[in-house]
């Protein structure tokens, strides 16, 4: 049996003929099932649970990025099998990384269930599967207890799951780097600021670490966005979840 | 607010404006696992990895890899280091132990002892301690001992031409 978790913003009304066009492919593929609406405070854990319980195997997210973590950041563990169908053109990066497109094609996918096991990462209390982002700021990050990196400045910490991680030497820069992030561990890239001569600030070339578990210490709160969710934190400890997450993906993924 | 800071730009950010191309190069696999301490990164502690390291920035503790260490130029390691194999372009303070071999390039500065089986030394490459080739000792030890015991050479800033 299948449910679809939908966001609250699909109640907007730009979106409800694409909407009611992904129900109708759902119906054809003869896979439309019962259908709940998620609030900003709904515990999604608890939802899924008793779904589980009522007797669905296949949860759907219909959304964007933030959907996306909001639901697997407290249902990752859940004993089932997740979908994902991609609604509206902002904030839906997590899609192209999974291979599913945007839109009514997204149903194709998931008809086609092809499954693939992801690897989570486990932060402070909550999961987040592709990407974890610490904004620039004065930290300190200790690696599996052994040892720690800082920086003369600032710093900027993003830790990738499946995203690789994009990033230009400036503005300027034509290409694009990309440094992969490789499966059964984590990836910490660091990216240390230096100040320009007057105001303003610089970013150095990026350091990689790979890491099972790592903890980031900053005197002064900084920002943590995880899977699209933002957080003031003084002490973030991320490590790999030893679980997996049974997911339904395209085979244009880029993992 | 005119002289307010800038507030530093993210210009790396996985959104829409990656082109397509690139995103098709990212779906290739990478085999190698690598470390890399870049510039301005002052890495302290036992810092140990399973692949290939490259050092850009500052390390202090101590250095180990069964696999290949890179020592950029302007690094600077404080540490005594174990490695697979080697390359040095950079500066190093603490003992060299590596498995393979060793590249000392024209750029490179060792303060401390070092071992290995193979040892590449360019032109300019300035070293300070004892050179020992484990590979050699075991040859020679087949055959009988060597008057004065150990086959090492105390090398202090060596002239190369």
């Amino acid at each position: 049996m299948y449910v679809y978790l939908y966001d609250n913003f699909l109640r907007q009304k730009k979106f409800d003929s694409v909407v009611r066009s992904i129900e109708v492919q759902l119906t054809d593929y003869g896979i439309a099932g019962k259908i709940l609406r998620l609030a900003n405070y709904t515990d999604a854990k608890q939802i899924v649970d008793d779904e589980i319980k009522r007797g669905a195997k296949t949860i759907v997210i219909v959304g964007n990025d933030h959907t996306f973590g909001h639901v697997l950041s407290r249902a990752a563990t859940c004993d089932c099998l997740f979908g994902f169908l991609p609604v509206g053109e902002e904030d839906n990066t997590i899609a192209k990384v999974l291979g599913i497109p945007v839109g009514v094609e997204a149903c194709g996918v998931l008809s086609r269930r092809l499954k693939e096991k992801l690897d989570v990462g486990w932060v402070n209390n909550r999961y987040f599967v592709s990407q974890l982002h610490v904004l620039p700021a004065k930290v300190k990050v200790i690696y599996d207890e052994k040892f720690s990196a800082t920086a003369n400045d600032k710093m900027e910490v993003v830790v990738c799951n499946l995203q690789p991680f994009f990033w230009k030497n400036n503005k300027n820069d034509e290409e694009h780097q990309i440094v992969h992030p490789q499966d059964g561990k984590l990836e910490a890239f660091l990216r240390p600021l230096t100040k320009k001569r007057w105001w303003g600030y610089n970013y150095e070339a990026p350091s990689v670490f790979p890491f099972e578990e790592m903890e980031i210490i900053g005197k002064d709160p900084f920002t943590v966005e995880a899977d699209g969710k933002v957080s003031k934190e003084v002490k973030v400890k991320i490590r790999l979840a030893h679980g997996k997450i049974n997911m339904i993906v395209g085979r244009n993924r880029k993992f | 607010m005119i002289f307010q800071k800038t507030a530093p730009k993210n210009n790396f950010n996985n959104s829409e404006d990656i082109p397509e191309e690139v995103l098709d190069i990212a779906s290739q696999p990478k085999d190698d696992v690598e470390t890399v301490v870049g510039p301005s990164v002052n890495v302290e502690g036992d810092f140990a990895s399973e692949g290939n390291i490259i050092v850009k920035g500052s390390v202090a503790g101590s250095v180990h890899t069964s696999r290949h260490l890179s020592v950029e130029v302007g690094a600077r390691i404080m540490a005594n280091v174990r490695a697979g194999s080697a390359k040095i372009s950079g500066e190093v303070k603490g003992n060299v132990k590596v498995k393979d071999s060793l590249e000392l390039t024209s750029t490179a500065r060792v303060v401390g002892d070092i071992e290995a089986k193979v040892l590449v030394v360019e032109a300019g490459a300035l070293i300070h301690g004892k050179v020992s080739m484990p590979g050699l000792e075991m040859g020679d030890s087949k055959g009988g001992r060597i008057r004065g015991g150990k086959r090492a050479e105390e090398v202090a800033a060596p002239e190369m031409v």
